[in-house]
């Protein structure tokens, strides 16, 4: 069993992040900003960066409201789409109740139609995302909506988007984006210097900071003080534990008990290649090209399971299994989650190729499929 | 473990039955079996006891007080965790492919039929290459066939006879509870228990086929778990996964070998 060790102070302000953000997204609004909302990472957040508008991850990642959307949503849907209508449907979300604007996607069927939906309760503008990446018409699409976006954000919040503002918010992210690949290539180290779980905490936490010059500082301070402990001898993580790469779905809030399990279990997570990790963080946008070229090759190339082909996940998961010395890789598949849980044959296969142990579960937001959990992860771990 | 144990205690600790081996190098020494009952931490214990008390009797000279007090005791099963004395736990999931190995040196799938959950191991040398696993519905459990025989008054010892039968149906309900209203449907339309009994039988090898697809069979298969004994199941799953399931002597004690093996021997 791993245990959960005390990190060092700071890393506290990110593990408590989503809570402490509320009162500064309060502050914020009572200051006069406008917040916009979003549910996935296809969403060129630069655009409201670049005029001052605060992006909020409406991840709605509990279970607490999904009874609430079930009154209008069908039972057997996705339980992250599920508990983000319930949040606005709710009212209990307070990133959503202060969201001026919130941005959909096309992604996947059920966010599609649970748009339209939540377009009763909240000003939703809905991305058309395209599901290939190597057309051109398909990149025309995503330019075209990249620029509908732009329009529609200048409309709605009176602002006017330069390209030089648009160009400095692209290095403000690259710059978050680069410290948060450093966060989690911490554990690169063998045995990693903290846990799958804190790491985790660290990346979900990040994006319920709203200050970027308070942010990046914390998030240096962070990782100095985790290495220099490390190379104080502090190694909290046993040398024998396995180590687990996380694939799949977005994973945090109550989906942590995936991780928990896991380290439960004595193997350590250390790397996610979710959306949550080296998904987001990975790659770097074009600083030297034109904005909106950059925007849209980054964004059109994320490797999620709505694009077919999706070659970038088997591309990013093989480097990372090499990166990181991976043992084996557990994927977390939300229930009904149709594109993630087909993709697992390939991911399977894949990962057969470079003999890495592989296992896919499916899980939703309730807590009672813990032991269930336990059994298959403990054993996938005692095979490995 | 530091190989200088003359005994390891092996225990699963399964939702219907608890069972317990003692284990030296030479083989097994002494079984034992309890209900679970409600309280699986006493069961557990009762277990315990038990296979002390034997390690006490079959050695006598080696036997004092700390060689019995301190003999390791692997937990597994699902109330692995439950069980209160333990130097450590590993899933049933190893166990079985352990112990499936131990009692027949060379298997290479396991089917366990557990009182509330079934599984198909891959296995090589004792070693789990992969698995599924059925624990979400009743179907295709232990406690599905159960409940049919309660329902006729049947108990365990009756099955394969009443498996015997030539002719049997087909039941359309892939979940226990609805399969139950259906089975008193077909008797209230004449069918007789051996035919009712025989369609429970196939259409518990049905579900494990669909566990088993994603496996791959590869032979010797055997059965393991709470039914390990019955010829009437091990039949039906031969035909339906058109290989033959083997009879593996002990087999429902694969568990808690397995946990002994992987405790020291
Ligand atoms: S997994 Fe795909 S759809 Fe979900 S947030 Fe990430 S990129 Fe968006
Ligand atoms: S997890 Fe799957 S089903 Fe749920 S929103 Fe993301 S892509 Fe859609």
């Amino acid at each position: 069993m791993i245990e959960q060790r005390e990190l060092p102070e700071i890393f506290e302000s990110f593990s408590d992040a989503r809570k402490q953000g509320f009162m500064a997204m309060k502050n914020l609004k009572e200051q006069g900003k406008g917040v916009v909302g979003t549910f996935c990472t296809y969403v060129p957040v630069e655009l409201f960066l670049a005029v001052g508008l605060v992006p909020v991850g409406l991840c709605s990642t509990s279970d607490e409201t999904i009874g609430e959307a079930e009154k209008v949503l069908p039972r057997n849907l996705c339980p992250l789409i599920k508990a983000s209508y319930g949040f606005a449907a709710a009212d209990k979300c307070p990133y959503m109740y202060f969201s001026d604007l919130v941005v959909g996607e096309t992604t996947c069927d059920g966010k599609t139609k649970m748009y339209e939906l939540l377009g009763k309760i909240k000003d939703v503008h809905v991305m058309d995302l395209p599901h290939n990446q190597d057309r051109p018409a398909s990149r025309a699409i995503w330019m075209e909506e990249i620029k509908r976006l732009k329009n529609r954000v200048e409309e709605k919040f009176g602002v006017t988007i330069t390209v030089e503002k648009l160009h400095q918010a692209i290095r403000e992210r690259n710059r978050e984006r680069a410290l948060l690949k450093k966060v989690y290539e911490l554990s690169v180290m063998s045995p990693a210097p903290l846990s799958g779980l804190q790491q985790l905490q660290i990346l979900f936490g990040a994006q319920f900071k709203f200050d970027h010059e308070k942010k990046v500082q914390e998030l240096e301070e962070t990782i100095s003080r985790i290495t220099e402990e490390y190379q104080n001898g502090r190694h909290p993580i046993p040398a024998a534990a396995k180590r687990i790469i996380v694939t799949g779905c977005p994973i945090g809030g109550v989906t942590e008990k995936f991780t928990r399990v896991i380290e439960e279990s004595g193997a350590v997570v250390v790397a996610y290649e979710n959306c949550t990790g080296a998904k987001q963080f990975d790659r770097q946008i074009d600083e030297s090209a034109d904005p909106y070229d950059a925007l849209c090759d980054y964004y059109l190339n994320i490797g999620c399971s709505v694009m077919s082909p999706n070659p970038n996940r088997l591309e990013l998961l093989g480097r990372l299994c090499d990166q990181f010395k991976a043992d084996g890789v557990l994927e977390m598949v939300l229930q009904s989650c149709h594109t993630y849980a087909i993709e697992s044959y390939t991911i399977g296969e894949f990962l057969k190729t470079r003999s890495i142990p592989f296992m896919s579960l499916e899980t939703d937001y309730s807590s009672g499929d813990t032991e269930q959990l336990k059994t298959r992860i403990s054993a996938f771990i005692e095979m490995l | 473990m530091d190989g200088e144990a003359e005994y390891v205690i092996g225990i699963d600790c399964g939702s219907t039955l608890c069972k317990g081996v003692l284990l030296n190098r030479h083989g097994v020494a002494a079984f034992s079996l309890q209900p679970t009952g409600w309280n699986l931490q006493e069961s557990a214990a009762r277990v315990l006891a038990n296979l002390r008390g034997n390690a006490a009797d079959i050695a006598p000279n080696t036997a004092d007080n700390d060689m019995v007090g301190n003999m390791p005791i692997i937990a597994t099963g699902y109330g692995r965790d439950m069980a209160t004395e333990k130097t450590k736990a590993v899933t049933e999931i190893s166990a079985h492919a352990r112990g499936a190995e131990y009692l027949m040196p060379g298997v290479r799938t396991v089917i366990d039929i557990g009182g509330q959950d079934c599984k198909v191991i891959a296995v090589e040398n004792g070693r789990v290459l992969s698995f599924q696993m059925n624990d979400k519905c009743a179907a295709g459990t232990g406690r599905f066939v159960q409940m049919v025989l309660e329902r006729f008054n049947a108990d365990i010892n009756l099955m394969d006879t009443l498996l015997a039968a030539e002719k049997i149906i087909q039941l359309n309900s892939t979940c226990a509870v609805f399969a139950e209203s259906e089975i008193i449907g077909l008797l209230a339309k004449g069918y007789s228990r051996e035919e009712i009994v025989g369609g429970v039988a196939l259409s518990m090898a049905v579900k494990i086929s669909s566990l088993s697809a994603r496996v791959g069979l590869r032979p010797p298969v055997v059965l393991t778990g709470g039914l390990a004994e019955s010829s009437g199941i091990r039949k039906a799953l031969s035909q339906v996964l058109k290989v033959e399931v083997q009879f593996l002597p002990q087999g429902i004690y694969a568990g808690a070998i397995g946990a002994a093996c992987i405790g020291g021997f």
